[in-house]
């Protein structure tokens, strides 16, 4: 039947958290279907559930992970193009052996920066992408880092305290 | 001034920080029980018709479907006020009610068996405005309710506030000096919103006991208020982590009836979690609220009279509304003290998406479609509001009618001190520069300034029990139905029973929201959390410990009333060097438990005063918030940031945005709601956000063993008025729609014909 | 999502193999941050068979110096044209018509190739299946478009025929203010369409077999000054209610020539030769600024619910036209 010249892959190699995984694309259960997000391998079949489906459009930023340093939808990725990826997700950031939070969950925990949390995840990873490349990143700029990110119960005056608070401070 | 307490009024990480930030937070799409279907919805493409003929045979047929259910052979279940609305009808009332449903092993499964059920509908004409559902001959949602008018309901019992009338206000219009009239409304039935979308997951264990897991605001509702629906079987209520509620997920009637009909069948767990259009499109919206009446005041401010007639647009069905009416009838009386009302209620059906339970809970409709003609009576008087609200907001000793209809006397506190704290702090003396005067004008830009109060006596409404558990390890457990849906009042209510208990709030513990193990709470709603929860889990911490104290009596040789606790040892006050662990008081083997209740209190109100600055680009009619704040008397805070939190949330949860974007729209000649993405409904960016500024008093409430108040409900409330008069302001004309899109905006200023 | 095979392109070649094999039942993607919403909601009656990644194609993504110019991959990200120096110091107002395209995970997602290529956000055609089933319409060759009876306040004020979506696109205006050309390929061979010819009323004009692989900006005259602004509810998220580019050649206070083009206000970016007219060969000064405004609009037919579009477009035309402060 398949008589196409571009590749139909049938495995895709991805690491998530520091940990590889290869993955079948298929349709079975198990495998990853070609129309399956990155979002929902991560939760569905990886079962990282930390990574949280808000609108599913693109729209809202709760979806948020780091692919290869940049801040990205997994909701608006598909899996298959993942191939050879490097993706961070809220539960890579707590050092692994002593469970020691990054000092960004931190700063979250200390500044209370959330009411009902679910749209945290994907506050922090946009965050933590943010001061990777820009440390002492201002107020304005982490405003702007967040601007896709929806928040209904308004914990945006506390998520800029608590953002501000982990960047290191301009000498 | 408040006491210096070892918890209270300190900022402490929530007690479930950890989870949230580390990702392990576990909601409703999280729990994933062993063996589970999906239960998915099939939706209707006309706002209203009758289903002629349905045929399920195909989508029962395709592998991986357990059940299809129709009108024809869902459980004889039923919800609304009265009960009305059966799990499925042979009627669908809006573009996208439910037809059917079906449950299967894969969500693949699920999309395709509804593209096999096929119906035939006989189309009926729709009805979207409320006044014109009235009309002879309008179409008839239901035939329980002729003219589309829903019957009234003894929601808080047989005196249930549908209207608020008392003295002459006749006399009222003849001795006021300024009476402004019209009707106006606020009928954008914006979307609280939360982020997650709702969702159950429900499982019977037998043929009467069915547990019910799901994302919502108040445990106790899904077993206390769903068994009356569902011929009281027994429900085991678990909520889990809630991601966002603002009252829209109290409860969520027909996302459980589809759940548990389905599991019923199946025999198997099922959820039914909504996708985001299913939450914009078929969940709740806020009331449509319109009112057309007169206001009469005097020169000084005094108001002499209130008639007029309150419509509410609920939607396809009623399922609180009539509950709303009752506060909103209350919270008016608040707002503006008068001796003449004559203010009567009507609540009418539309094809619509209906309303549900949303902060604001009546009280914001009712205020903000009054807004508009409060403004302009004021203005015609030339009154400053904040003296208006000042003069006219409720005191100690004044007597107003609560929701089930008794006269209570108010013994809250003087809220003016309040009012003049925020004034001072946000410069009103100075920017407000009288009515339909801008503070400011800098080319295109217009700077206006705003102000809005709201109220509510909910702080103690309805009733709360809580058991607590002394362990002799030093630890406490609280037995308490108390859910987490973003207020922090897990953590908080903690602190309160660590407070009395003077244990480190580490070894103050809560059992999970689970009407199996806990005692009766109606849960996180109104403002209640504070006050009535608090005061039943205090109440039990102090009978826990008056037991401790007897327990160790004999082995201290001490009455207990010399004794006192810190740390999980008993000492005594005047000799703390006699001291025994309660390991060894309590002894390993034993617990010592107290228990604590609270009964409905409607007598003291709480408050809000919202601040306002806005700059209107008259050349595009752009409108920018560019500060808010809000102040307000709590008497004592519990924990800084989750207040904080609280009172942040009135630019969230359709709050202060549906009067600058927020609204629902639907299509007038198809039915179809036309935004319903997180694009094209207008919600607050990072990149837009005000100055923000909190003015927090804590003058003591003597009625609370804290003297501590909540404010949760009251934030979104003040703020859509606030906005309309600051943008009237600075464009210098009474502006009277929400929201004000540039719209409405380049429309007032006569710059684009209507 | 409906399944869907998916094949990664290694090349232009292998992808317009794959198109050619799968004609209109292939969606090519590439950010697939439009792509995918459109495949979710499920509002093209015919689901495609095949989605062909375009990002497995290596050296489609340069910003890259050209004469005086510039070339733009199409598979450029948003965030990097909005970003990259060349395109800052030479093109500013494509930098910022990038950074104002929804928000910065998007804008690290989307590419230009699928930012210009996207499928329009009319409300009526976006509408979700599964909410009671897809609206049909005009625009999807069943029945006529909705907006002309219903809320068309986002819909086009000119040039609206039959269909009155607006074209979407923040940078495509000012590519169209710059004179862009867009290089595409096809089994036929490459071509470039100037971005002018780019758009119908239906949307880009590409054969179905065909891909965008570069956008080709010519050199800007020394003394150019560009403009865009971009008017939306909120300053992220949103897509344009009106958007206005501007390109103008001034020397010693006089315009010497003008390309003004409007955005979300018709169906394609919308030239405002009349408005060009007014400007070129005088001094710019708040009158002519206030005479080409009006001009840029004078062929505008507002729907029932739009009219508020024309003035905000004349002020945005007005204000794009001041060179000193404080004139609006």
């Amino acid at each position: 039947m398949n008589r196409s010249i571009g590749k139909e892959r049938k495995t895709i190699a991805l690491t998530v958290n520091g940990v590889s995984h290869e993955l079948e694309v298929g349709n079975r259960p198990f495998q990853v279907a070609p129309s399956h997000t990155l979002a929902h391998t991560l939760r569905e079949t990886l079962n990282l559930t930390g990574t949280k489906v808000g609108c599913d459009q693109g729209a809202c930023g709760s979806c948020t992970v780091i692919m290869d340093g940049t801040p990205i939808l997994s909701c608006m990725t598909l899996t298959v193009e993942c191939h050879g990826r490097e993706i961070t997700t809220i539960e890579g950031l707590a050092d692994k052996r002593s469970g020691k939070l990054d000092p960004l969950q931190q700063a979250f925990v200390d500044h209370t920066a959330f009411q009902c949390g679910f749209c945290t995840p994907g506050m922090i990873m946009a965050s933590k992408s943010l001061l990777d490349r820009n440390p002492s990143a201002d107020r304005h700029t982490v405003k702007e880092a967040l601007s896709g990110h929806y928040c209904r119960c308004i914990s945006h005056y506390q998520v800029v305290d608590a953002v501000m608070a982990a960047a290191k401070k301009e000498v | 001034m408040p006491k210096n307490y070892r918890f209270l009024g300190k900022a402490t990480p929530r007690k479930d920080a950890l989870e949230i930030v580390t990702g392990k937070a576990k909601y409703i799409d999280d729990i994933r029980p062993a063996a589970m279907l999906h239960g998915k919805v099939l939706r209707s493409p006309y706002p209203h018709a009758e289903i002629r003929h349905i045929d399920t045979a195909r989508a029962e047929a395709l592998a991986g479907v357990k059940a299809v259910l129709t009108y024809k052979n869902v459980p004889p279940w039923r919800t609304g006020m009265p009960k009305h609305m059966p799990v499925l009808d042979r009627k669908v009332r809006y573009v996208g009610d439910a037809v059917a449903l079906v449950a299967t092993e894969t969500l693949e499964a699920a999309a395709g068996a509804l593209d096999l059920i096929e119906v035939e509908y006989e189309k009926m004409a729709a009805v979207y405005d409320m006044e014109a559902a009235l009309e002879p001959g309008a179409p008839l949602l239901h035939e329980a309710f002729p003219n589309n008018l829903v019957s009234k309901f003894p929601a808080f019992g047989p005196k249930t506030l549908t209207k608020v009338v008392r003295g002459d206000v006749e006399k009222g219009f003849e001795d006021a000096d300024f009476i402004s009239e019209g009707t106006f409304g606020y009928e954008n039935v914006a979307n609280p919103l939360p982020i997650e979308p709702p969702g159950v997951i429900a499982q019977w264990e037998d043929d009467q006991r069915l547990t019910v897991w799901s994302g919502t605001q108040s445990a106790s509702w899904h077993r206390w208020i769903m068994q009356s629906k569902m011929g009281f079987p027994d429900i085991r209520a678990i909520t889990t982590q809630c991601g966002g509620s603002f009252g829209s997920k109290n409860y969520a009637p027909q996302c459980l009836f589809y759940a548990a009909a389905l599991a019923r069948v199946t025999g198997i767990a099922v959820k039914v979690y909504y996708s985001k259009d299913e939450h914009f499109g078929a969940f709740v919206l806020r009331l449509g609220s319109r009112f057309r009446g007169r206001i009469g005041i005097k020169k000084d401010g005094t108001v002499t009279a209130v008639a007029g007639s309150w419509m509410v647009d609920t939607g396809s069905y009623s399922d609180m509304t009539q509950s709303q009416i009752a506060v909103g009838c209350g919270e008016a009386q608040l707002m503006l003290k008068s001796e003449n009302w004559d203010l009567a209620t009507k609540v009418i059906c539309t094809n619509r998406c209906a309303s549900g339970v949303i902060r604001g809970f009546g009280g914001q409709e009712l205020e903000s479609a009054l807004a508009p003609i409060l403004a302009d009576v004021m203005a015609k008087a030339d009154l400053d509001p904040v003296q208006f609200f000042k003069k006219n907001y409720v005191k100690p000793g004044d007597r107003y009618v609560w929701r089930e209809g008794n006269h209570w006397t108010c013994r809250g506190k003087d809220y003016s001190e309040a009012m003049e704290e925020g004034a001072r702090a946000f410069g009103w003396k100075d920017k407000w520069k009288g009515w339909l005067k801008p503070t400011a004008v800098d080319g295109a830009k217009r700077i206006g300034v705003g102000v809005g109060i709201h109220g509510n006596a909910d702080v103690g409404e309805d009733d709360s029990e809580a058991y607590i558990r002394l362990n002799a390890d030093g630890t406490a457990t609280i037995h308490a139905s108390v859910s987490e849906s973003g207020m922090g009042q897990r953590s908080n209510l903690c602190k309160m029973a660590a407070e009395v208990l003077q244990l480190p709030l580490e070894h103050v513990h809560m059992t999970p929201p689970d009407t199996l193990v806990n005692p009766f709470d109606f849960g996180l709603v109104g403002s209640r959390g504070t006050y009535a929860v608090g005061s039943a889990i205090i109440g039990a911490a102090e009978d826990a410990l008056q037991k401790l104290f007897e327990l160790t009596a004999p082995k201290l040789g001490a009455d207990p009333k010399e004794m006192e606790t810190a740390d999980g040892r008993i000492f005594i006050r005047d000799n703390p060097d006699r001291v025994i662990s309660w390991s060894k008081a309590i002894g390993i083997m034993h617990t010592v438990t107290g228990f604590g209740t609270h009964k409905a209190d409607y007598s003291v109100p709480n408050f809000i005063i919202l601040f306002v600055e806005v700059e209107v680009d008259i050349g595009t009619g752009a409108l920018k918030v560019c500060k808010v704040l809000t102040a307000t008397d709590v008497g004592q805070i519990i924990d800084p940031p989750s207040l904080e939190g609280q009172l942040y949330g009135a630019l969230g949860s359709a709050g202060l945005d549906t009067a600058v974007f927020e609204e629902t729209i639907i299509d007038r000649n198809s039915g179809h709601m036309l935004n319903m993405n997180m694009t094209d409904y207008k919600w607050r960016t990072f990149a837009d956000l005000p100055e923000f500024e909190n003015v927090i008093l804590e003058t003591p409430f003597p009625t609370h063993r804290f003297k501590a108040i909540g404010v949760g409900e009251v934030a979104t409330s003040p703020g859509p008025g606030a906005v309309l008069m600051a943008a009237s302001n600075a464009v210098g004309k009474h502006l009277h729609h929400y929201p004000l899109t540039p719209n409405r905006i380049l429309e007032a200023l006569g710059r684009v014909e209507r | 999502m409906k399944p869907f095979r998916h094949f990664d392109a290694e090349s232009v070649d292998e992808a317009l193999a794959l198109l050619t094999e799968y004609g209109d039942k292939a969606r090519v993607t590439a950010g697939g941050t439009d792509l995918l919403g459109v495949l979710k909601s499920e509002i093209l009656p015919d689901h495609p068979e095949a989605v062909i990644n375009l990002k497995t194609i290596c050296g489609l993504d340069g910003i890259e110096a050209d004469g005086g110019g510039v070339r733009i991959g199409a598979l450029a990200r948003l965030a990097a044209i909005a970003d990259a120096p060349i395109v800052k110091k030479y093109f500013p107002a494509l930098a910022l018509s990038a950074a104002s395209v929804g928000s910065p995970e998007l804008r690290n997602m989307g590419t230009i190739g699928g930012n210009l290529c996207q499928d329009t956000r009319c409300w009526y055609y976006r509408y979700p299946d599964k909410m009671g089933g897809r609206v049909p319409c005009y625009r999807k060759g069943q029945g006529p478009c909705h907006a002309i009876r219903g809320d068309n306040r986002y819909h086009a004020v000119l040039g609206g025929r039959k269909c009155y979506a607006v074209c979407p696109s923040d940078p495509a205006i000012v590519l169209a203010a710059l004179e862009a050309g867009v290089k595409t390929v096809r089994p036929a061979g490459e071509r470039t369409i100037p971005l002018a010819d780019f758009y119908d009323t239906m949307g880009p004009v590409l054969d179905p077999d065909e891909i965008v692989t570069e956008i080709r900006i010519p050199a800007p005259a020394a003394n150019a000054v560009q403009r865009f602004s971009k008017f939306r509810l909120r300053e992220s998220i949103d897509f344009a209610v009106v958007s206005v580019a501007v390109v103008l050649e001034v020397a010693e206070g006089v315009c010497r020539d003008a390309r003004i083009v409007l955005g979300a206000v018709a169906p394609v970016p919308y030239r405002a030769v009349a408005a060009e007219d007014v400007v070129r060969g005088g001094p710019l000064d708040e009158r002519q600024a206030g005479l080409a405004a009006e001009a840029a609009l004078r062929d505008a037919r507002p729907m029932s619910g739009n009219a508020y579009k024309i003035e905000i477009a004349k002020t945005l035309v007005r204000r794009a036209l001041r060179l000193r402060e404080n004139f609006f």
